[in-house]
């Protein structure tokens, strides 16, 4: 039989605030152990938590980037559980009522990924387990949190691995995090089941935690679906339970036993007042918005005529789309300057990371003006490349490279000159040429490209050295 | 109504360990206070009205850090430490 995966993400992202979520403690990464804490993140009776503006502005934009709604009201609940993890043995979050209900993520296919809600919460401080006891560092106690919980849409690993990749990039375009999977930045939490393919009902689910990379989360996911599968086909019954994936042995296995069963028992945090976001707001915040990835990225394919695959790389990260859009204006031809970005200029920008910075010695102006220059007629392609390398190595602009007699094409006379030239120094090829040697040609299109500076028209001196000797 | 598995359950929730014969009696007084706490239900109200009784929303603080407590002082009421972080014994 064949069977059909079905997931759900439950994806935590650290927000890019300066200070935690109800205290003005730094959320700075590291850090001696203890050193960012205060009565109110460590739970001390008797302090009150009082909620970071930045943490709501964060949340609705990231409601607005996945075409969520955002709730008038909103309001923080205690998640109880007893773990060291947790100082006050309940976790500050939302479930009643999250801050931003539905939305979607597109996948390239115009699939959308559906969204149940957004909410804020705190993170947990960090749990070091050594010799059988266990240390606890709060540093990170208090850390705010948004956790995007999509609906069980995902039908595959390679959907799965899209839907993630998709949400950081919008995430990280908006800035709100940096969404790193290493760093902890961003993790995500796997619900995935399997049924007989055409079943519309769902199976029993199991969660996978602990993944730190994109490839974990495939590679756990894949191991995952084969065990279900095979727990099925031998006739035995999936348990619903949460799972460790260890990926020094590619496995998972059970975390909790049974008796530990969620039992939260939510409510409402009395500490906390209720949030209330007008409608005046969300315009606002909306406005502040940039241009989201995958809209520019049809904008570039529709209106620019960039091809789609080379619109992607150049949407991949905030910074490079920026870059092509300053270089863009006022240009005639885009895909000119798509070419150069991702020719010459990622030659040089090779790893992910740097592209994400992309620190250009070439600014977007000085490409702009070069791809003018080659707009207008005053200069050819080759040179225009020849230049960019230049500009690429020096960090000045065209003109450094480009003098006067380099620019405007060659006269009638000149260029006539020139294929003779080539004609009568190339005799070898003159004769492969006429032996029915199509190729040969380009040698002496390639003399008066050389002997023009490139400033010969590649074309029509193929057309006239054809003439000359045909 | 409270049962005794209700009890025993919230013992396990909270980390509480209740010798067996005390169980009756703490089922019996646990149900006394869910009554005494029902009475609020009586009131003639709906569930808005007891959301935010001091009319208080959007209560903010704006995103700038405050200097945070040194380790010592964060750390002094711990009831076991070491390598300043607080230090949890395995008990099983």
């Amino acid at each position: 039989m064949k069977y059909e995966l079905v997931a759900g993400f439950e994806t935590h992202i650290e927000l890019a605030t300066k200070t935690k979520i109800f205290c003005g403690c730094t959320t700075q990464f590291g850090g001696e152990p203890n050193t960012h804490c205060c009565p109110v993140c460590i739970g001390l009776p008797g302090t009150l938590p009082k909620l970071n503006r930045q943490v709501v502005r964060y949340g609705i934009m990231a409601g607005l980037a996945t075409h969520g709604e955002i709730a008038e009201i909103s309001k923080m609940d205690r998640k109880n559980y007893c773990y060291p993890d947790l100082s006050k043995a309940y976790q500050i979050s939302q479930l009643y009522a999250p801050l931003t209900i539905g939305g979607y993520v597109e996948l390239s296919s115009g699939k959308k990924i559906r969204l149940h809600h957004i909410h804020i919460e705190e993170d947990a401080g960090k749990l070091i387990h050594q010799h059988g006891d266990t240390y606890v560092d709060y540093n990170r106690g208090g850390v705010p949190l948004i956790e995007i919980v999509s609906e069980p849409d995902i039908r595959s690993i390679d959907e799965a691995r899209e839907y993630v990749e998709k949400l950081q990039q919008v995430m990280r375009y908006i800035g709100i995090s940096d969404c790193k999977m290493q760093e902890g930045s961003m993790r995500c939490d796997v619900n995935i089941s399997v049924r007989p393919a055409g079943s519309e009902k769902l199976g029993t689910r199991t969660e996978i935690k602990n993944m730190n990379s994109i490839n974990n989360i495939c590679k756990a996911m894949e191991y995952e679906f084969e065990r279900q599968v095979d727990l099925i086909e031998s006739g035995g019954q999936v348990v619903q339970e949460t799972l460790r994936y260890d990926d020094a042995t590619n496995t998972t296995s059970s975390m909790r036993s049974k008796e530990d069963a969620h039992d939260y028992r939510y409510f409402r945090d009395p500490d906390l007042v209720t949030i209330h976001v007008t409608k005046d707001e969300v315009e606002e915040i909306k406005a502040s918005l940039p241009e989201l990835p995958t809209e520019k990225c049809k904008r570039y394919v529709d209106e620019l005529s960039i091809p789609e695959k080379d619109a992607q790389l150049l949407t991949k990260y905030r910074n490079i789309s920026e870059y092509f859009d300053k270089a863009c204006k006022g240009v005639k031809s885009p895909k000119t300057v798509s070419n150069f970005i991702i020719g010459q200029i990622f030659s040089r920008v090779e790893t992910e990371s740097d592209k994400e910075i992309f620190d250009v010695a070439v600014s977007p102006e000085q490409l702009n003006e070069l791809v003018k220059l080659l707009d207008s007629g005053k200069i050819r392609n080759n040179l225009a490349k020849a230049t960019l390398e230049k500009m690429l190595d020096s960090g000045k602009g065209a003109l450094e490279f480009i003098s006067e007699s380099d620019m405007g094409g060659l006269d009638e006379n000149a260029m006539l000159e020139l294929c003779r030239q080539a004609v009568e120094s190339n005799a070898k090829a003159v004769e492969d040429y006429k032996n029915g040697k199509e190729k040969a040609i380009k040698a002496l299109v390639g003399f008066v490209m050389k002997n023009s500076r490139g400033k010969a028209d590649a074309a029509a001196a193929e057309a006239k050295i054809k003439d000359l000797i045909g | 109504m409270v049962t005794r598995e209700d009890v025993e359950n919230i013992a396990l929730l909270s980390k509480l360990f209740v010798p067996e014969e005390e169980l009756d009696s703490l089922t019996q007084s646990m149900q006394e206070i869910i009554d005494f706490a029902d009475e609020i239900n009586k009131a003639p109200s709906s569930d808005e009205a007891f959301d935010n009784i001091n009319n208080l929303s959007n209560v903010f603080r704006e995103d700038e850090v405050v200097e945070s407590y040194n380790s010592e002082e964060i750390l002094k009421n711990a009831p076991e430490q070491a390598e300043n972080h607080f230090l949890v014994r395995n008990r099983e």
